[in-house]
């Protein structure tokens, strides 16, 4: 084992980085949105709405991602036609609704955490439900999820290696291939593991930095 | 999408509880190694001594900073091989690795817990510093311990789907060779997605069941 082959294979693995960083992305934007509607549904004074969110919710944190994606991948086609996905989307797909279950939570958190008196506030003061959500909770609130959240991201992040599973060409493919095939070990591995370590490095730096923005200004 | 196929469940149900039966097995190996594993990272984390508290927090970062998925790569293609480790044995090697650095933390921020004062009280009474932590520390940071290491133990339970992609047969392993050989996909899918569900909502009745025995009796 050298340092240099290990240099060597990092552009090789690199050649995988976008696939990795569009599938975060993606599931981070699409996990985002449904976790905050489930979020919503979860505190509606609907109880149906309440008891699907709720249901979701359970359903995708007590399920392993691998058989998320493999159901997104081999099951949804044989439902409908129209639900075959090239591997990218199923992993997008797979992933989303996976960290959708758990952002709901760090969401729903966060608005719940805001005092059930400034609701009776901004009651007296003629606000209505969508101006207090706008103005009143939701300005609150992002500041007790970011921690949350962005510990779900980071885990979506390494999450995506999983696509390789299913065939997606992101990092973690592209190293298990070199270890097929050059039969060589430690060195993929190793180039592989500095660049997911720089990755999630990196997004606990965005989280340090976000929680310096949204502290409370006293 | 042709009508629900009982048969092929009951069918391939003797394999998919043995799979299952792996499953547990790993997970329950996975979780014992890890506890301990991460009991020491706590100690060394709180040590007097520098350098072992560096080493624990140079653990904790990298194989928190990692995909599980890379890491059981590490214990199957690299530490396997060279020791000449079964597939399951990889697999417990690489799930307590990763899971150790989570539990070193949920460890520690349990024998943080406790009062500073206690320590300085029991040292005032003359306790040695093993039966300090036996009979004043450990069961009250257990207390505070156990939510948080209960859900991660769930979290473990769902890894050990990632053994799949090592060779070991276990419950998505299976469900996936059986969703392919049967051309069903969608029964023993989910079939598998309802005994994880089982599985973990096992582990979340316990989690409330060891909260209630633990809480504070006032």
């Amino acid at each position: 084992m050298s340092i240099d082959t290990i240099q060597e294979y990092v552009p090789i693995i690199l050649k995988g980085f976008w696939i990795t960083v569009r599938l975060f992305l993606w599931s981070l934007i699409f996990s985002t949105v449904a976790g905050f509607i489930l979020a919503l549904m979860r505190i509606s004074s609907v109880a149906i709405l309440r008891w699907i969110s709720g249901l979701i919710g359970w359903l995708f944190r007590g399920i392993p991602l691998l058989l998320i994606l493999f159901y997104a991948f081999f099951a949804l086609p044989e439902i409908s036609r129209s639900l075959m996905f090239d591997p990218f989307w199923a992993a997008v797909v797979g992933l989303s609704i996976w960290t959708a279950a758990y952002q709901s939570e760090a969401i729903r958190s966060g608005i719940i955490a805001v005092e059930k008196g400034q609701f009776e506030a901004s009651e007296a003061l003629g606000m209505t439900k969508r101006h207090y959500m706008r103005r009143i909770v939701i300005p609150q609130s992002i500041r007790i999820t970011v921690p949350p959240f962005i510990g779900n991201a980071i885990n979506t992040m390494k999450q995506t290696s999983l696509a390789a599973v299913i065939t997606v060409p992101e990092m973690t493919l592209l190293a298990r291939q070199i270890i097929s095939e050059d039969f060589k070990v430690a060195e993929p591995l190793l180039a592989l593991a500095f660049i997911y370590l720089v990755l999630t490095t990196l997004l606990l730096m965005v989280q340090l930095g976000l929680e310096r923005i949204f502290r409370l200004k006293v | 999408m042709g009508s629900w196929d009982w048969s092929i469940i009951q069918r391939c149900w003797p394999l998919m509880r043995d799979a299952a039966w792996v499953s547990i097995n790993l997970f329950a190996w996975s979780l014992v190694l890890a506890t301990g594993l991460g009991f020491v990272l706590a100690l060394m984390r709180m040590s007097p001594i520098r350098y072992l508290r560096w080493l624990s927090a140079l653990y904790v970062l990298i194989f928190r900073g990692l995909p599980a998925l890379v890491i059981l790569f590490f214990a199957y293609f690299w530490v396997g091989r060279s020791l000449n480790l079964s597939p399951f044995q990889s697999g417990v090697v690489g799930l307590s690795v990763a899971a150790g650095a989570y539990k070193a933390e949920i460890i520690r921020a349990g024998l943080l817990a406790v009062g500073r004062g206690q320590y300085e009280a029991s040292e005032a009474l003359g306790l040695s510093r093993a039966h300090l932590m036996r009979r004043i520390i450990i069961p009250q940071a257990v207390r505070v311990m156990i939510p948080n290491y209960m859900s991660n133990a769930t979290l473990l339970l769902k890894s050990t789907s990632l053994a799949s992609v090592i060779g070991i047969t276990e419950l998505t392993g299976r469900a996936r060779q059986l969703a392919n050989s049967t051309y069903k996909p969608i029964e023993i899918l989910t079939a598998a997605g309802v005994i994880y569900l089982a599985l973990t909502t096992v582990l979340t009745v316990s989690q409330e069941i060891l909260e209630r025995r633990f809480r504070l009796k006032t």
